[in-house]
Formats: C-alpha cells, structure tokens, sequence
C-alpha cells in the first residue's frame, strides 16, 4: 500500500507524469487506485496507490491524514459524489460502485469535538451554576442576602432535584451512552452551553431569590410535582440502560428498541424516543414543583427541540426497518 | 435590528427575474418562480404596499404643508402607518410557504423589528410620538418601502427598471442610517416614560417566580443594533 507524500500546497501524485490508473499486469491486478479530489474545487489532494480492496473508508481515512496532518480523520468527510452523502467509516471499498479507480470528494467539516466533552461541559455547567445561586454567592442578590439560606423548603428541594438531574446526566456520558459519533463540529459546544448555561442560571436566579413565593397549592403541589419528576427521572434513566443494551461496546449497530421486563421500559410500545417523553415530563414535574415561569419557558423549548430530534430518529427507523411497529409515535403517544 | 436599512437589502417579495444585487446569498440558484396564482396575488400585494406607502409619503407631504412646520407630523399618518408597517407580517408567510424564496427567520427578524418600533415604543409610550426622531424613521422607512415594492412589483412582472434597481442600493446608503437614527433615538427617548410607568415590567414577589424590565430590555435592543459577526449589516 503505497502513499506518495508530498508538500502540502500540492496533491501527492504517483509520478512527475500524468498518474497510471489501476494498471493491469500479467495476473488480473485486486488492487484499486484511491484518489481523493476537494468536493468544491475538484483539486487533486492525494493519490492512494494500490489500496486493497477490503479497505475500509475509516483506513483511507487514515492515509489522507498521512498526507494532510491538519485534516483528522474526523473532520473528513469523503464521498462518492461532491454533493452527496458521507461515506460511512465501516463502508468497505469493494462493495462501493467504484471502477479499478476510487475517485473519493473531501469535504472539511471544521475543528470537531467530541461528543463527551460537550456534554461533560454542558452538563457541569448548569449544576455548578444553579449552586452559586442557591448558596447566595455575593454580587447575586442583595449583599444582606449573601450567604443566606431560603426559608422554604421546596427551594432546598428543588436544588436536590436540579443537581440530580445533571449527576445523572453526567455519568450517564461517562458509563452509559454508547455514542454513534465520535465528534461533533467545535462551534456547537459555544451554542449549546449559552444554552444550557444560560437557561439555569435564568432559571436558578429565580428559584432561589429573596423574594421566591412557594407554589400555590403547598405541599400537596410540590409531592404531586415530585412524584412526577421521580418517576420520569427513573424513565428516563431505564430508557437509556435499554438503550445501552441494544448495542454492544464499541459498535455502532441500530436496532428497533423494545419493551423489556423493566416496566418504564413499556413506554416503548407508543413512542420511538421515550427517554425523550420522560425527559420533558421531568421538567413539567420541576416547573409545578418549583411554579416558575422561566422553568415552564425551558421546558417548552426543551419539548419542542426534543420533538423535532423525535421526528427525525422515528422517521429513520422508519427508513430502515420495514418491520417497524406501526402505532408507534416519535415522542408523545398517539399525539406527536 | 436595522429595520430600515434590513428590508432595503432584503430580497423578499421578488418575483422571477431582476432580483440581482446584494442580500441574494444563496436561494435562487434551480428554484422555479412562484407558479401564476402565486404570481398575480404578489403582485397585487406589492402594489397595494406601493400605493400604501405612497399614502404615507403624500400625508406626510400635506400635514407639512398645512401646519407649516415638520414637528409632529406622525399623528397625520399615523393610522395607514400602523395599518401598512403591521400588514408587511404577511410577507412572513409569503415565505414560510415559499412563494418568495427569503429565509423565514430573516424576514420575521426585520419584520418583527418594524412592527416593535411602531406599537411597542412609537404607540405604547404617547409621549414620543411629537419627538423629530418619529419623522426621522418615518420618511426613511416611506421612502425605502416605496421604492423596495415597487421593485418587487416589477421584478415579478419580469421587467425592472433599472431606475428602480439603482434607486433601491444606493439611495440605501442615506436611507439606513437615517432610519437607524430615527429609530434609536426614539427608543432613547421613550425610556424615561417607560421606567416612571413601569411600562410592560413586572417585578418580585409574584406567584409566578417571574420578573421583566422593558427599560432594560430596551437597552438591550439599543445594542443589538450593534453590528457583530454574529448579526452582521444587513447587506453582505
């Protein structure tokens, strides 16, 4: 397997001339000829000399790194047409509708980071932030406040629930998540925490304010509320550890989710994403338990975010299993 | 924000040919014009907008003439004002069913930004509307609709004057600050009335855990109309 480097301005090439394509030998010659042109200015960036046919996309990959070190293979995207789909990485070279020659399109998709990191990062922010808010730290709320400790128990209450919720979705990232991506573009970690970050702090400000006014039907309000949360919080976390299951350590095979013993699970039978639909519960629990608009408002958009992920992963399973289960609706059952 | 200068360079409501210029980023590239249905009620509605705003510019003109003096004229116009600035939602949903092929979120952005000027400053906080500032926005924005519709008028009916075309980018470059101008300093002066009445703001305690300060909400508009990478001059 034969990569001919060169500097970096130019493409590599197989010779001073005009590059031979698959040359046929005395025996009938496997090997193919991989050559790797930019998507949008169909300028020659490699040539890839006797690649086995076998090879795997993930593995030429691999080798245009060898020439372009600034290109990691997570950010290439190679396809058969410059305007068409990216080649999965576990794509084999022989079983793609290529000649003796492979001409492959490059597309850079940007700095990338990982999946982990963004969520570790999206997901400690928030917890971080709401305590600073619920300790009073100075320059918050008034300085005769700094320090102080709410009166009500539901604030005490909700700052368990709140950072719960983000503990559980910090080692779900670390211990439960099998990701199907890798890396994600760099610009979405600045989207998402402004997002994430800015909603509980919005969020945390109000709660755990001075002048809070506890729900108005009392205690009877915050245990409904809670059991709501609870419940949804336990969903969700059964969804994700069935979730988990369908797909062995290091894969990255789908298959149809179904109801298992575990009776959260059973949701499966009327939506394609239930973690979903218990996540949007868990944040209608903490909105009547903590009767805050701004939690209402981050539920929403939270809900509607959700839905339109829902629609688009039942929408996929739709595509790829013909079999799939027909009263199933992407995220609220029989509605949505 | 930018409403005055943002709708000048936007290329909303256009029809088939003539829609070339800045603003086009993107877009026209295989789309097929809106289908002869589509076409006439463009039409009509960009005429009617013509005519609409050419009501404004001549009120304008006449409430000069008989007063003798060029303070306060938004009362003489202010009702095909309101009528003709809150009746552009429509083009909103001129793209959201895609009869003009503009970006939704753009065109409900500059929109949104117009009719915010018109009834939550200019006609919640009574008075501002004698301030010279109104007059400012307002014949920017006349003269910037009149000419932006009558060049979708004719881009639709496929034969734009190049007068038109001309009129439209360059006479943008007084137009937009002009309007920009207008704008701020109505919002400036809108403020003190805003925080005296507690205009649109609620405050703690409520049941509600809820707070909102329209004064420092308008401060935070004043500043958007920074220009930023992120929210960048309208034309580009």
């Amino acid at each position: 397997l034969f990569v001919f480097n060169s500097p970096p301005s130019r493409p590599a090439v197989v010779s001073a001339g005009s590059p031979v394509p698959g040359t046929v030998s005395g025996a009938r010659s496997q090997r193919t000829l991989v050559e790797i042109l930019d998507a949008k200015t169909r300028e020659k960036l490699c040539f890839l000399d006797k690649v086995e046919p076998h090879a795997t996309i993930a593995e030429i990959k691999n080798l245009f790194t060898k020439t372009h070190p600034q290109w990691y293979p997570a950010r290439q995207s190679l396809r058969l047409d410059p305007k068409g789909k990216s080649l999965k990485d576990e794509d084999v070279l022989q079983k793609l509708p290529v000649g003796t020659t492979a001409t492959l399109y490059f597309r850079d998709l940007g700095a990338q980071i990982s999946w982990v990191t963004v969520f570790l990062t999206e997901y400690a922010g928030p917890l971080f932030i709401y305590l600073l808010f619920y300790f009073r730290v100075p320059f918050i709320y008034g300085h005769k406040y700094d320090f102080t400790s709410s009166r009500h128990t539901v604030v005490h209450l909700a700052c368990i629930c709140h950072s719960f919720h983000y503990i559980k979705r910090l080692l779900e990232t670390l211990f439960v998540h099998r990701f199907s991506h890798g890396t994600m573009p760099l610009r979405n970690i600045f989207k998402n925490c402004t997002y994430y970050w800015g909603f509980a702090a919005w969020m945390a400000y109000y709660i755990n304010h001075p002048l809070y006014t506890p729900p108005t039907y009392g205690a009877q309000q915050v245990k409904l509320a809670l059991a709501i949360f609870v419940i949804c919080q336990l969903g969700n976390f059964s969804i994700h550890m069935a979730l988990r299951d369908l797909r062995p350590a290091g894969s990255k095979t789908r298959k149809i989710p179904y109801p298992t013993k575990n009776p959260f699970t059973w949701l499966f039978l009327l939506v394609s994403c239930p973690n979903y639909t218990y996540e949007v519960g868990s944040w209608i629990g903490f909105a009547i338990m903590t009767q805050c608009l701004p939690v209402a408002l981050f539920s929403l958009v939270g809900f509607t975010q959700m839905t339109i992920w829902a629609k688009g992963k039942h929408r996929s399973y739709l595509k790829e299993f013909r079999d799939y289960p027909p009263l199933r609706m992407p995220i609220i059952p029989f509605l949505l | 924000m930018a409403a005055a200068a943002a709708t000048a360079a936007t290329k909303g409501n256009g029809g088939g040919g003539g829609r070339a210029g800045a603003g086009e980023a993107g877009g026209a590239r295989k789309k097929k014009g809106p289908g002869p249905l589509a076409t006439a009620y463009l039409v009509i509605y960009n005429v009617v907008m013509t005519a609409g705003w050419l009501v404004i510019a001549v009120g304008l003109v006449r409430a000069y003439l008989a007063k003798g003096s060029y303070h306060s004229l938004y009362y003489s116009i202010e009702k095909p004002l309101k009528f003709f600035q809150t009746g552009a939602l429509l083009e909103i949903l001129h793209c959201a069913v895609g009869i003009v092929p503009s970006s939704v979120v753009l065109t409900s952005f500059q929109v949104m930004s117009r009719v915010f000027l018109i009834w939550a400053v200019t006609h919640s906080v009574k008075e501002v509307q004698s301030e010279d500032s109104v007059l400012l926005f307002v014949i920017a924005w006349t003269i910037t609709e009149i000419i932006r519709y009558s060049f979708y008028t004719f881009s639709l009916l496929n034969h734009l004057p190049y007068l038109i075309k001309w009129a439209r980018y360059t006479l943008f470059i007084v137009l937009y600050p002009m309007g920009v101008s207008g704008e701020l300093l109505t919002i400036y002066a809108a403020l003190p009335f805003v925080r005296q009445a507690g205009l649109y703001s609620i405050s703690l305690p409520n049941k509600y855990n809820f707070s909102f300060d329209y004064y420092a909400f308008l401060i935070l508009i004043m500043i958007s109309y920074i220009p930023s990478p992120h929210h960048p001059f309208p034309f580009s």
